[in-house]
């Protein structure tokens, strides 16, 4: 026996991160296709349970090596979804329905001023409550883009859900980061860093995505229009300018949103096409929300769970009250509004992330807000896919097949 | 079934049109919104639902002259322009859209349109290509009957000249008009038999309708074909042009050249016009003016822009009658000069190299942001 030892590996082996990423692919997909086929739910749904199942609360299988080696795949997704997003956002048919900008604007306010007020209610510091109510405002871009995406659905109230989650997460970004200097304050930091601090993060994100789309827009219109070839470019632009953005401290939501809307809206030669993400941008949705879905917090539920059903009750009919009152002025069909307002109802991975990088700043202030704001997430992520869902297939603009 | 009374050589078009949508220029299925937006503006004439959602029709009201028929289109274009607008829709002319996906296309939510997916299966959905239709209004159904017989010989230059479907499911196909193949698979498509008038075209509706084949003339797609209900014939083969002046400008040949054949011409129906229709229709949708036709009256054989032009020349005394010779001029001298909407969208394929950006520009041309000439 000791003659084929040298050959045979050591028992146990060892089980790298490379494999157990492999096993979470293959048991996302499977648990997105039994979602679909079993209960016609969104495989966006079936990936995130999986992604439950495997985290830490319930088999603990998904250890935080696999996390940060898998990071590069959840920021080319998210990167990716982000810059697509900012790319649908169009600044002429803003310009030609004006209650349309209103609609999308008073809707983020109007989602900001019901959460806030409800978390008063609660009796939570306003400062604290500001915050949750700005990080409350934004949709899910992932699902909204990936759940329109594996639907095929195409229409007014798609178009209209992907411009105003656009517009929600800029405005929960630019609110934060609004709020940010008071955060500051009250854990007496210097003023001058409180001011300096939310202008260098506004300005240093707009001019990284500035330089990110006059760069795209270059190299695009060199290269000529080869779906092949942009495909690769813009992955590479949106990976450079989510390196950069990290490297520089700057939110790299805000970065990829100004690079998609910039490259979208200065394309004055018309030389980038359509994005289409194919097979890999598939490979990329089932990593990210599986490892969403793994990232989920449910361990404040217990304790928050009333707050945070009002906060998801009270953000859906702050956003709801504001599309109804302007949803035929803005040109919608009757019925139209309601279901606009349900197809914005998910909230997730952003939120997420805002939270660990306020909790970054100032640790205390960051936990207090995250107990509220992820149990909201953890609840929206589940329910979320399914009305968006909902809305798109009622509002029949889906593919019967999808 | 009586042949209603009409004004002769009265003018009435249709247009069907292209949705697209902003971000990709692919068609939108959103023929609904638009529509619902439309039912409450002040448009002149109407505006339907086409079978799939990514068409709509534009009709125009009863019309004398060219003139009346292009201010018209004009105001049309501009209160759906401004409609579409609101919803980030592109609307643009073309006979298909260039590079569309049939099998994506979603059919209308009306019992009609369901009715003919379900009797025509995929082709219901490929019939998602944009046609002009030109109703000519005659004094009874002998003339129609007649006229019809008689346009026959003349549909190679409505193709020509309309001529906007070089691409197909995102390929050249090397024809000027692609579109007109769609239509030929449909099993009542192709023309109306020779018969000598209208009490004998009715004997054959009669037998038809009775073998239980069709039930209205709605159920023919006939290349031309008489519209008893509004006592026309309507004429069928052109694409749509990318602008509406020049589908006014295609109305106005059309009226000069049925006044022409009814007041002028020596020549009497004759089947051997529909002997030869099927390869002077494939040379005009293959090649445009370069194709050749065959004239069953005079047994020759010359090219399509020739044709036209001898034809226009003829028919200018009766378009200076009806108030349209400034229709037949421009049309001739576009001719002369080779311009036709399918080259320009070849040459917008050239120079911008990609389909979605000929679709751009088709929707600046058609809401008059930019020209094609």
């Amino acid at each position: 026996m000791d003659e084929l030892a040298w050959f045979l590996p050591h028992w146990p082996p060892a089980f790298s991160n490379l494999m157990l990423f492999g096993v979470l692919l293959v048991a996302g997909l499977l648990g997105g296709e039994l979602a679909h086929r079993i209960a016609a739910l969104p495989r966006v749904t079936g990936y995130v349970l999986v992604g439950v199942a495997a985290g830490p609360h319930a088999l603990g299988i998904a250890p935080s090596p696999l996390f940060s080696e898998a990071r590069v795949f959840v920021d080319l997704a998210l990167g990716l979804i982000v810059f697509e997003l900012g790319h649908r956002f169009d600044l002429d048919w803003l310009a030609r329905n004006r209650w349309l900008a209103v609609a999308a604007i008073g809707e983020s306010v109007g989602a900001f001023f019901a959460i806030y007020w409800t978390l008063g209610y609660f009796d939570y510091p306003p400062l604290l409550a500001a915050c949750a109510a700005a990080v409350g405002t934004a949709t899910s871009p992932a699902v909204a883009v990936v759940v329109s995406q594996e639907l095929r659905a195409s229409g007014q109230i798609t178009e209209r859900m992907l411009l105003f989650t656009a517009v929600n997460c800029a405005f929960a970004y630019v609110a934060l980061m609004l709020f940010m200097p008071l955060v500051h304050m009250q854990h007496e930091t210097s003023w001058r860093s409180a001011i300096l601090h939310p202008m260098y993060l506004l300005a240093g994100a707009a001019f990284l995505g500035f330089a990110g789309s006059q760069l795209l827009l270059w190299i695009a219109g060199w290269l000529g229009k080869r779906e092949e070839h942009q495909f690769v470019l813009l992955v590479a632009l949106v990976v450079l300018v989510v390196g950069l953005a990290r490297a520089l401290n700057l939110p790299v939501v805000v970065a990829l949103l100004v690079l998609g809307v910039l490259a979208r809206n200065l394309d004055y030669d018309h030389v980038l096409l359509p994005l289409r993400f194919g097979h890999a941008g598939q490979l990329l949705f089932v990593v990210l929300f599986v490892l969403t879905g793994a990232s989920l917090d449910f361990s404040g539920l217990e304790a928050v769970g009333a707050v945070a059903a009002a906060f998801v009750a009270m953000r859906f009919l702050g956003k709801a009250l504001v599309i109804l009152a302007l949803g035929r002025l803005s040109g919608l069909r009757a019925g139209g509004a309601g279901l606009l307002s349900l197809s914005l109802l998910p909230m997730s991975g952003l939120a997420v992330v805002m939270v660990y990088d306020t909790a970054a700043i100032h640790p205390r202030f960051g936990a207090e807000l995250a107990a509220v704001v992820l149990s909201a997430v953890a609840v929206l992520e589940i329910v979320g896919p399914l009305a968006t869902q909902f809305a798109l297939r009622r509002a029949g603009e889906t593919h019967p097949e999808a | 079934m009586e042949f209603a009374a009409s004004q002769p050589l009265s003018l009435g078009i249709e247009l069907e049109l292209q949705l697209v949508r902003a971000h990709d220029r692919d068609l939108a299925h959103e023929a609904g919104d638009l529509i619902e937006r439309l039912a409450k503006k002040k448009v002149p004439g109407e505006v339907k639902p086409e079978v799939t959602l990514s068409m709509i029709e534009l009709n125009s009201t009863i019309q004398r002259s060219f003139a009346g028929a292009l201010a018209e289109l004009e105001a049309q274009r501009a209160v759906v322009c401004e409609a579409a607008g609101v919803l980030n829709l592109g609307i643009c002319g073309g006979g298909a859209h260039p590079f569309h996906d049939w099998s994506e296309r979603r059919v209308y939510p009306a019992e009609r349109f369901k009715m003919v997916t379900e009797r025509y299966g995929y082709l219901a959905k490929q019939f998602t290509v944009f046609g002009q239709h030109i109703h000519l209004g005659c004094s009874d159904g002998d003339e129609a009957v007649y006229l019809v017989h008689m346009l026959t010989r003349y549909m190679p230059h409505f193709i020509a000249l309309s001529a906007a479907s070089p691409f197909y499911q995102g390929e050249d196909t090397s024809f000027q008009s692609s579109r007109l193949t769609a239509v030929s698979a449909f099993p009542l498509s192709g023309h109306m038999p020779f018969v000598a008038d209208w009490a004998a075209f009715l004997e054959y509706f009669n037998a038809m309708r009775g073998y239980g084949i069709v039930e209205g003339m709605k159920d023919f797609y006939w290349d031309i074909r008489p519209k008893p209900e509004y006592g026309t014939i309507e004429i069928r083969v052109s694409d749509t042009p990318l602008t509406v002046r020049r589908a006014a400008l295609l109305a106005g040949y059309a009226q000069a050249l049925a006044a022409w054949l009814v007041e002028e011409s020596k020549d009497r129906p004759d089947n051997a016009v529909y002997r030869v229709n099927a390869y002077n229709r494939f040379e005009a949708c293959r090649f445009g003016y370069d194709g050749q036709l065959v004239d069953p009256y005079a047994r020759s054989k010359r090219s399509i822009r020739e044709d036209i032009l001898a034809t226009a020349a003829a028919v200018m005394p009766q378009a200076a009658r009806l108030g349209c010779v400034e229709a037949v001029r421009e049309l001739a001298d576009d001719v002369r000069r080779g311009y036709s909407d399918a080259g320009w969208l070849r040459a917008r394929l050239a120079a911008s190299g990609s389909l979605p950006d000929v679709v751009r520009e088709a929707c600046n041309v058609w809401a008059d942001r930019a020209k094609t000439h």
